[in-house]
């Protein structure tokens, strides 16, 4: 115990160290979060309206205005509720609305109309409106039954594809069957920045400030020649290298908590708890999964902090198998960077195969009708993509100790 | 207590650093000598089980080292040649660390840490970051970690590189006391610090070992072929072509050489003591140590 507290002591003293901390807790809490939130994001549209960096510093004070106008249609997602929002952004001058469309729940409605009551659209006009400019709301009617038609269409289309099998398709209609109905409803736009843009970014934040940290945990000591020092203390080998992989684990927890609950708090000092009882399908019409906002969260939090714990194991793999500094820190980055770089290059399987990688893969496949395919049996994808880079992480650890603990060769 | 080399060798693909080296080593103070690239480090960090041999074995006490893990680690205290520390932490912080990573309990760690500081002449600096200190206060701090669990077998790679000719008293001084029941074994290509306290010298070349013995056996092998020699200054040189000269000494308008050569070399020459470093340079000749 004695021996881990000074190793994580040593850890945190290293300069690199904190400072790729500082740098992550600002890239990632202040500009992504707290900034995202007061200016660039749910800021009021400035002068220039065409860089969300001219809005202006009130987020907090426009979320707050959004949540009280969007509470008028009731708490329960109804026909009469869709129908209420349309008619309420038609009543708007047509020179406000693409302003209003950001923030207010209209671009969601607008994606309801555009998936949901195709149908509806003016095929005969010479000029490009958007749908909920011109929809007659009256009929907009059996908005669950055309959702159900939306995603029974979707489902088809991929089993036509290949991509799902029937098998898969009834084991998607089992989870969507849990949904309950009528939905529950409050203002939507914050969870959905938080869903699929703030709590998602963690991961490709966190990545590159976790590899410069402890990318050098074993790989630095041959770097500063402590290594042949510490291989001839008794503990120096099997012991350090357990404390050594059990302080950069503790390291990568405590990382993830600074950020995530940084967001966290961002996000619960800028809209609060409301609403977490909504159904994801308010992101994405065509979500399988039967979860709330809060659920969703969670499952985000938990992708992120499994795939940090699986990219440090990886990252302390590398770093005990080569004594180079600039290749471990050089390995570790590609783990992330060289599907996000070179994915599009790669044939598909290698595209799939790679996001099982540590922080390669999105959690905002819950949103997603993806299934995996492992020995012949259909898996929701969120839950491999949970999973799988946790277990390589794991996997990476004893081979990470052994590497350290082993004579030289050469 | 025994530590035996048994035909130890290490090759580096078609290089061979180290060639069936053995030798057997009871408690003392063993001076490794040789020049650089003759085997030395190798050697050493086979010895300190961090380097696997290509073949042969090295036995504490009829056990295999590498086989006794930590058990031989706990007995062994290692001074590497480049002594790699943590720049942030104070001499204290670093030492104490070592101490834990050595498996000595808190207290007892304490003091240790303390009366090492002190007999390295650190007190003073026990608090300052190592990063502010001079080469030879850095050499210092690898020395005390290497004396921290008080080991049965230490093993020292050039411990009098970057320290002034008073450190290098202090330090020959602190090891002939250490040593007692102890194994020590220092290398270094400095003939005179091994002349002072070894007590048995092994001196390497090519990865061998080619003369193993004490300082006065291994002076005594050239006796009769050291010689000194007075010249006029300028011819001097004519000499050094000719001859391995030890040394040179100005006197007035003359020089006195010291000349190491099988035969007389001159009829004015007169034969002198030998010392370990007459011994040395007979075998390497001048240019070569």
């Amino acid at each position: 115990m004695e021996l881990f507290a000074l190793e994580h002591k040593r850890l945190w003293r290293t300069t690199r160290v904190w400072l790729c901390v500082l740098l992550c807790f600002i890239y990632s809490v202040i500009y992504g979060g707290v900034f995202s939130f007061q200016w660039f994001v749910f800021g009021s549209e400035g002068e220039d309206t065409t860089s969300p960096y001219e809005n202006n510093f009130d987020g907090y004070s426009v979320i707050r205005d959004w949540q009280e106008q969007f509470s008028q249609f009731g708490d329960t997602w109804t026909d009469e509720t869709f129908q209420k929002i349309v008619a309420e952004y038609q009543s708007y001058d047509p020179m406000d609305r693409p302003g209003l469309q950001s923030m207010g729940d209209w671009s969601m409605a607008a994606s309801f109309l555009n998936h949901l009551y195709p149908e509806l659209e003016d095929s005969a006009s010479q000029t490009y409106q958007p749908l909920i400019h011109y929809v007659d709301t009256e009929k907009l009617t059996d908005f669950y039954g055309k959702r159900q038609w939306y995603l029974d269409f979707n489902l088809e289309v991929a089993r036509q594809g290949g991509l799902l099998t029937e098998a898969d398709i009834d084991m998607l209609q089992e989870m969507n069957s849990q949904i309950e109905e009528p939905w529950k409803y409050e203002w939507t736009q914050g969870w959905n920045h938080l869903l699929t843009i703030a709590l998602p970014n963690i991961s490709a934040r966190i990545a590159p400030f976790l590899a410069i940290a402890l990318g050098f945990i074993f790989s630095g000591e041959w770097h500063d020649s402590t290594a042949p020092l510490l291989h001839t203390t008794k503990h120096g080998r099997r012991r350090l290298a357990y404390v050594k992989v059990l302080s950069g684990l503790a390291f990568a927890v405590e990382m993830f908590v600074l950020i995530a609950g940084g967001t966290v708090a961002a996000q619960l000092i800028y809209f609060g708890t409301s609403g977490w009882d909504m159904p994801i399908q308010f992101i994405k019409e065509i979500a399988v999964a039967p979860w709330n906002m809060l659920k969703a969260e969670l499952f985000e939090l938990t992708f992120t902090f499994l795939g940090v714990i699986g990219y440090a194991g990886m990252t302390m793999l590398f770093s005990s198998l080569v004594k180079n500094n600039v290749l471990a820190l050089v390995l570790s980055l590609s783990i992330t960077y060289v599907p996000n770089l070179l994915g599009r290059y790669l044939p598909l399987w290698a595209q799939e195969a790679s996001q099982y990688l540590p922080l390669v893969g999105s959690p905002t496949d819950i949103f997603r009708t993806n299934v995996f395919h492992v020995l012949g049996k259909g898996i929701w994808s969120p839950y491999m993509l949970i999973t799988v880079p946790f277990v390589i992480g794991v996997v990476c650890l004893p081979f990470a100790i052994k590497g350290w603990a082993r004579r030289e060769r050469a | 207590m025994e530590l035996s080399i048994d035909r130890l060798t290490k090759h580096y693909g078609r290089k061979i650093a180290v060639d069936r080296v053995s030798a057997t080593l009871t408690p003392g103070v063993y001076g490794l000598l040789g020049a650089n690239g003759a085997g030395k480090t190798t050697l050493m960090r086979m010895l300190c089980a961090i380097l696997e041999p290509t073949s042969g074995e090295v036995r504490l006490d009829g056990k295999e080292i590498a086989a006794m893990g930590e058990d031989y680690r706990d007995v062994l205290g290692y001074l590497p040649q480049d002594f790699g520390y943590y720049p942030t932490y104070t001499a204290a912080e670093f030492l104490s660390y070592i101490a834990a990573l050595k498996g000595i309990p808190r207290d007892r760690a304490d003091r240790r840490v303390k009366e090492l500081l002190g007999m390295l002449d650190l007190s003073a600096v026990a608090d300052k970051k190592i990063k502010t200190f001079s080469g030879g206060m850095k050499q210092r701090v690898g020395i005390a970690q290497a004396l921290l669990n008080d080991p049965q077998v230490l093993i020292l790679d050039e411990p009098t590189s970057g320290l002034d000719p008073k450190e290098r008293v202090r330090l020959r001084n602190l090891l002939s006391e250490y040593a007692g029941d102890k194994i020590v074994i220092l290398s270094t290509h400095i003939v005179s610090d091994v002349e002072a306290i070894a007590d048995v010298v092994l001196v390497m070349n090519a990865g061998r070992f080619i003369m193993q013995g004490t300082v006065s056996e291994l002076a005594e092998q050239v006796r009769g072929k050291v010689w000194e020699l007075t010249v006029p200054r300028e011819q001097a040189r004519f000499w050094q072509e000719d001859f391995t000269v030890a040394n040179y000494r100005h006197e007035g308008e003359q020089v006195v050489l010291r000349i190491i050569s099988d035969e007389k070399p001159s009829d004015e020459a007169v034969p002198c003591e030998p010392i370990l470093d007459d011994a040395y340079l007979y075998q390497f000749g001048a240019k070569e140590a």
